[in-house]
């Protein structure tokens, strides 16, 4: 029987994935440190130092590679009162085009009262054919700031390869005080390339992103937002939905809503964290 | 004795939902767009085939698709004597907003229904419910609270609610483009089909994996608070 090379028939051949990480931060000494952490395979997480002026820094990565149908990875991420952390990824996801079952991937954002926390993973990449459910649930205490982002690029665009059929469920909640105050999801399915090509839904979109800022001040940032936005080479914009200040971004050059994506994730860590104004350096290599 | 099992008559029902649905019960429909008057000062949307493209992707894929869902579950959850079933419900549509301005859109009109409803269609059911949520309600919950407590059947209430959105949104868009009614008319006979897949679609959906796949409108309507002339509020 011939082997298949191709990273999904790989993947195949292998036991799904379960992975888990699970990071707690708590102050520590002038700053913050971990006081808790679990992982398994295929998620594992690293620590570099952080750069001057940064948060302590987490970054994960998966040693597979890539996910795949019935994969699935739960991250838990906690900052305790008074702590400040940076987690973020060493890479693009991949997911691979899936036969059938969905790849899972939950990830749980707790930020305690006076905690900094910023949730950054670098851009997921879906294979034409893949099959992903993500959900991002996040909670904040009165006086907590979490600032939270996720991309998603449609297919392997320098190879040419579009993302036209599959399934993508992309679903946020976020919680204040134990009440939901925000929810939302994308959900491409059944002909996504009608959905690609038409004006009022992805409008030629390659890739998207989203960022969501939960604080007690976050709609006193929406004016900065639409500065950090004004210069936006793709389509991007900001509002504030009961009191989430949430910002958009797509279009049909990936590597261009990157670029605004940065550009705004940098201002905005600085605008409402005191912190530099880039991204953990992951981003910039 | 509470009347239970009674069947509304079917011209009962359309008594009732061409009353609440007609653009004449007094929500303040028309001074909403949801975003379309960004599309057309973006020139995303241009003519009358573009306002019922963008008119149907709204329906089947954007703020419809939820809102159908949420109707349904709200008129299950009154239908059922379900009351933790209707406030998930009820706390879902409150939290489900992509921008700022369809959050007031769906706020507003949510309130003004069950204000006018209460006072002009009073039934026990939704008289506790509203009471319950302080009078605030989403607009597709209120709808469906109001069809169940009044026995209007699920299906006739998504339709009429759904066409409704729909015409809403033509309307918006004939001052906007504009358009003479006779276009007007032929997008919402376009429209026709997408408006009954969205219904069907709803029937069947749960709140679980709801999801949108309008981008495009969620930026539009963003882009909308800051907009330099304005007819909409939204």
């Amino acid at each position: 029987m011939p082997y298949d090379e191709s990273p999904a028939g790989r993947a195949v051949a292998l036991e799904r994935g379960d992975g888990v990480a699970e990071l707690v931060f708590a102050p520590r000494g002038p700053g913050s440190g971990l006081v808790h952490l679990y992982q398994s395979d295929p998620c594992r997480v690293l620590f570099p130092r952080a750069e001057a002026g940064d948060p302590p820094t987490a970054v994960l990565l998966t040693t597979s590679g890539g996910l795949a149908g019935g994969d699935r990875l739960r991250v838990s991420v906690a900052a305790r009162a008074g702590a400040a952390a940076t987690v973020t990824s060493q890479a693009a996801e991949k997911i691979y085009r899936s036969s059938g079952a969905d790849c899972r991937i939950g990830v749980t954002l707790d930020a305690a009262t006076g905690a900094w926390l910023e949730w950054l993973p670098q851009e997921t990449i879906l294979f034409e054919g893949a099959r992903l459910s993500r959900r991002t649930e996040i909670a904040a205490a009165p006086g907590a700031r979490l600032l939270a982002c996720e991309m998603v690029v449609f297919g392997r665009i320098a190879r040419g390869e579009r993302f036209t059929g599959g399934f993508l469920r992309d679903g946020w909640a976020v919680r204040r005080a134990g009440a939901l105050v925000w929810a939302d999801a994308l959900r491409l399915d059944g002909d996504i390339g009608m959905l690609t090509a038409r004006p009022a839904t992805l409008g030629g979109a390659q890739a998207l992103a989203s960022v969501v800022y939960v604080a007690d001040d976050a709609a006193r940032h929406l004016d900065t937002a639409r500065d950090l936005l004004a210069g936006a080479r793709m389509r991007a914009a900001a509002t504030v939905v009961n009191g989430i200040l949430v910002a958009r971004f797509h279009g049909g050059d990936a590597a261009a809503v990157r670029r605004d994506l940065m550009h705004y994730l940098g201002g905005l860590r600085q605008a409402a964290g005191g912190l530099p104004a880039h991204l953990p350096r992951m981003w910039r290599q | 004795m509470a009347i239970t099992g009674t069947t509304m008559t079917t011209e009962a029902a359309l008594y009732r939902l061409m009353t609440w649905l007609s653009p004449a019960y007094p929500l303040g429909a028309f001074s909403y767009s949801h975003g379309l008057e960004y599309a057309v000062e973006a020139e995303i949307v241009i003519d009358g085939h573009g306002l019922a493209d963008w008119t149907a992707a709204v329906i089947e894929y954007g703020a419809g698709r939820i809102d159908g869902v949420l109707l349904a579950a709200a008129w299950r959850a009154s239908a059922n004597d379900d009351a933790a079933a209707f406030d998930a419900a009820a706390t879902l549509a409150a939290a489900w907003r992509g921008s700022a301005e369809t959050a007031l859109e769906n706020a507003a009109q949510g309130a003004a229904f069950l204000a006018i409803t209460l006072a002009a269609w009073p039934a026990p059911s939704l008289v506790a419910l509203a009471a319950r949520h302080n009078g605030r309600l989403a607009l597709p919950v209120a709808v469906g609270a109001a069809a169940a407590a009044h026995e209007v059947p699920l299906p006739a209430a998504l339709a009429a609610y759904l066409q409704s959105f729909a015409a809403n949104l033509v309307s918006a868009g004939l001052r906007l483009i504009p358009l003479g009614q006779t276009d007007g008319q032929r997008a919402i006979a376009a429209l026709e089909p997408a408006v009954a897949r969205a219904a069907t679609a709803a029937l069947a959906a749960n709140l679980d994996d709801l999801g949108t796949a309008c981008p495009v409108v969620d930026w539009c309507s963003m882009r909308h608070e800051t907009q330099y002339t304005r007819l909409f509020r939204s």
